[in-house]
């Protein structure tokens, strides 16, 4: 388990990726997934409740890969910048919801 | 990160789960002894040791007593600061709650006000509560802590932290990291179906506290999976508020969308309207379940808009048949009693819902599943606990020999969580059987008695683990086992001789709620003491080299 090779400020950029990037990665996927769901023609409330159920797994999934990645940049790329494009996305969508 | 996926995945194990799991023993710890909150409060308030009673009559017992429901000091003054003006004198009635389930003897009542001018429109309202005895209408002393569901039960979820909602959100981050726990642990450990199969209690500690650790993670595997995503599902709308935030214009069309599709009307109409008889209502409830084969106790009966035209009641089923959230509502026109309509069938997602949040809540009436989600719960304890003795076995000969202190203060920090946690528990239920009955604020004496055991554990422990440093066994489990030895039984004998509800008769006649927590309080006190003696010997052998005292420890996390 030796984590020798590595600087601090890796490890701490890993956990803040894992932790910070995961949820942004998980939010962008919620309220994407909602508006998407809601253009499909579901409405707000089960939409909201399928995208809670699967929001924890995926979190999971993330957190995990986030460690496993070789890249850390990648590993950032991927949760910040996808999370803050699904974010943008929904929020481009959610105008065409009401 | 590391140079396989399974390093890295160990390395995820070790550091987040030494780092959470201190938490994580609080949750499961507390999280357990909710499995029996109600049985806990029957234990700590003797006067409300009786039977379970049905949701009282509304228009003899209950309405009288809604309309006795006073705001708390305290609750006025938190409302005062979301008003522009000062409030008057008597608030506008909102709503009224009242909830049971088929494990209490009393009822749960609460009073919702409006604010006259809120400044948060969103935020409008203030609520008081009521305690009632059904069998006579009277109220019980809100001084009185409910020690299980008002204490402990919160306790597993927001560790009654209340600042920004951080409690919540730590609990949400150990939760995460106990789903992440089970997954890297079956990763790093290629060989799982052998080790499920494997426990070497004489072996040395370090080797039967892994197989110990390995064992409990594996075998309730599903279970602390499922508590740890559930428990997250709960509280999905805490930790992504996506409806308060950004999509709030959504949520807010929804809502209108639903008031006028549901015809339950979302605002008052201004008209003050006397309520139709509840009773009825009731009746007509328990007939259109009782028409689609369902048992009919209310659990839970809710007036909206008290007093006015448009008030509503909302009747809804106890869920003790079933494990998914039940309720099937039935919703009433106030003034005239008519049925306004039945709450819809679920949708899928809704469904699924339901389902595992019952799964985590528990309201069914099985008293075999309960014992087995105590025992699951105790199981994870004692997964983390192995898992930090473990952690410490495996670093305290070397740390000793380069003089860090990092086993030390794991180990001090083990010590505080595992018979730290289990010290303050006994200590503030013999401070509830000591306190005088009618002590002005009594709970918040209770709850102080609680957080000063546990930081006196807390300080023993970072001051008796000084030998962990010279990678010997440290005196402080030995001492806090006899303390929570000490402690356990006195709380069961208080509970005698203060009540004279002592184990003969409370078996002979069946009462369980309180000799089932006298009986846990003695069987914690004798494998306290178990563990004390093994860990005696263990430090007179003395032999440096081998901390032979991994079960003693894990044994009190059972109480």
């Amino acid at each position: 388990m030796s984590t020798h090779s590595l600087s601090t400020l890796h490890v701490v950029s890993r956990v803040a990726a894992s932790l910070l990037g995961g949820y942004v990665f998980v939010w962008g996927f919620v309220t994407l997934g909602i508006a998407l769901l809601m253009s499909a023609g579901m409405p707000y409330d089960e939409a909201t409740t399928t995208l809670y159920l699967l929001a924890f797994i995926l979190f999971l999934v993330m957190f995990c890969w986030a460690f496993a990645a070789a890249s850390l940049v990648r590993v950032w790329a991927v949760l910040g910048g996808g999370g803050l494009l699904m974010t943008g996305l929904a929020w481009l969508l959610i105008p065409r919801l009401l | 990160m590391l140079q396989s996926f399974r390093h890295s995945m160990t390395w995820v194990h070790t550091w987040f789960g030494l780092a959470l799991g201190f938490v994580l023993m609080v949750c499961f710890f507390f999280g357990s002894l909710s499995v029996y909150d109600r049985e806990i409060d029957r234990w700590a308030i003797p006067a409300s040791r009786f039977e379970p009673q049905p949701m009282p009559s509304f228009d003899r017992m209950l309405e009288p007593a809604f309309r006795r429901i006073q705001l708390t000091k305290e609750a006025r003054e938190e409302a005062q600061t979301r008003n522009e003006e000062p409030l008057p004198d008597t608030l506008p009635l909102h709503e009224w709650g009242a909830y049971t389930t088929h494990r209490d003897p009393v009822l749960s009542m609460w009073s919702g006000f409006e604010l006259t001018r809120p400044k948060d429109p969103d935020n409008d309202h203030v609520y008081g509560v009521m305690t009632l005895d059904p069998r006579t209408g009277q109220e019980l002393s809100e001084d009185k802590l409910k020690i299980g569901s008002q204490f402990f039960y919160p306790m597993h979820y927001e560790l009654h932290i209340h600042w920004l909602g951080l409690g919540y959100w730590i609990v949400g981050l150990a939760a995460l990291i106990m789903l992440v726990a089970l997954v890297s642990g079956v990763v790093m450990h290629r060989k799982v179906f052998r080790e499920f199969f494997t426990f070497r209690p004489k072996k040395q500690t370090q080797r039967s506290a892994l197989d110990l650790h390995n064992l409990t993670g594996v075998v309730a595997l599903p279970f602390h999976f499922m508590f740890a995503l559930s428990g997250l599902i709960v509280f999905a709308g805490i930790y992504f508020p996506v409806g308060e935030t950004m999509m709030k214009p959504l949520a807010k069309a929804h809502q209108k969308l639903e008031a006028s599709r549901t015809g339950l009307p979302e605002e008052a109409a201004g008209i003050p309207a006397p309520l139709a008889s509840v009773d009825a209502m009731v009746a007509e409830a328990q007939r259109r379940w009782a028409a689609r084969g369902m048992a009919g106790e209310v659990g839970f009966l809710g007036i909206h808009h008290v007093g006015d035209a448009n008030a509503t009641v909302s009747v809804y089923r106890a869920g003790t048949d079933r494990v998914t959230l039940t309720g099937e509502g039935i919703h009433f026109k106030g003034p005239t009693g008519e049925v306004i309509r039945e709450d819809d069938p679920k949708t899928a997602a809704a469904g699924i819902n339901d389902f595992v949040t019952g799964l985590h809540l528990q309201h069914f009436r099985h008293w075999l599943l309960r014992v087995l989600y105590f025992v699951g719960g105790i199981s994870g304890c004692v997964c983390i606990a192995t898992g930090f003795i473990f952690f410490v076995g495996k670093r305290k000969r070397q740390h000793a020999a380069t003089g860090s202190q990092g086993a030390r203060i794991v180990d001090a920090l083990a010590v505080t969580t595992v018979t730290g946690m289990l010290i303050a528990t006994a200590t503030m239920l013999v401070g509830n059987r000591l306190l005088p009955e009618d002590l002005p604020l009594r709970g918040v004496w209770e709850e102080r008695i609680f957080w000063s055991a546990w930081g006196l554990a807390m300080a023993h422990a970072f001051w008796r683990t000084a030998a962990v440093a010279q990678a010997r066994i440290a005196p402080a489990w030995r001492e806090q086992c006899w303390a929570v030895a000490g402690l356990a039984g006195l709380a069961a004998v208080l509970n005698w001789v203060t009540t004279g509800d002592h184990l003969f008769k409370t078996i002979a006649d069946g009462y369980w709620p309180v000799a089932g927590v006298d009986l846990v309080l003695l069987a914690s006190a004798a494998l306290a003491i178990v563990a004390a003696r093994k860990l005696r010997l263990r430090e007179q052998a003395g032999a440096p080299a081998a901390k032979e005292d991994a079960p003693a420890p894990l044994e009190t996390a059972h109480a």
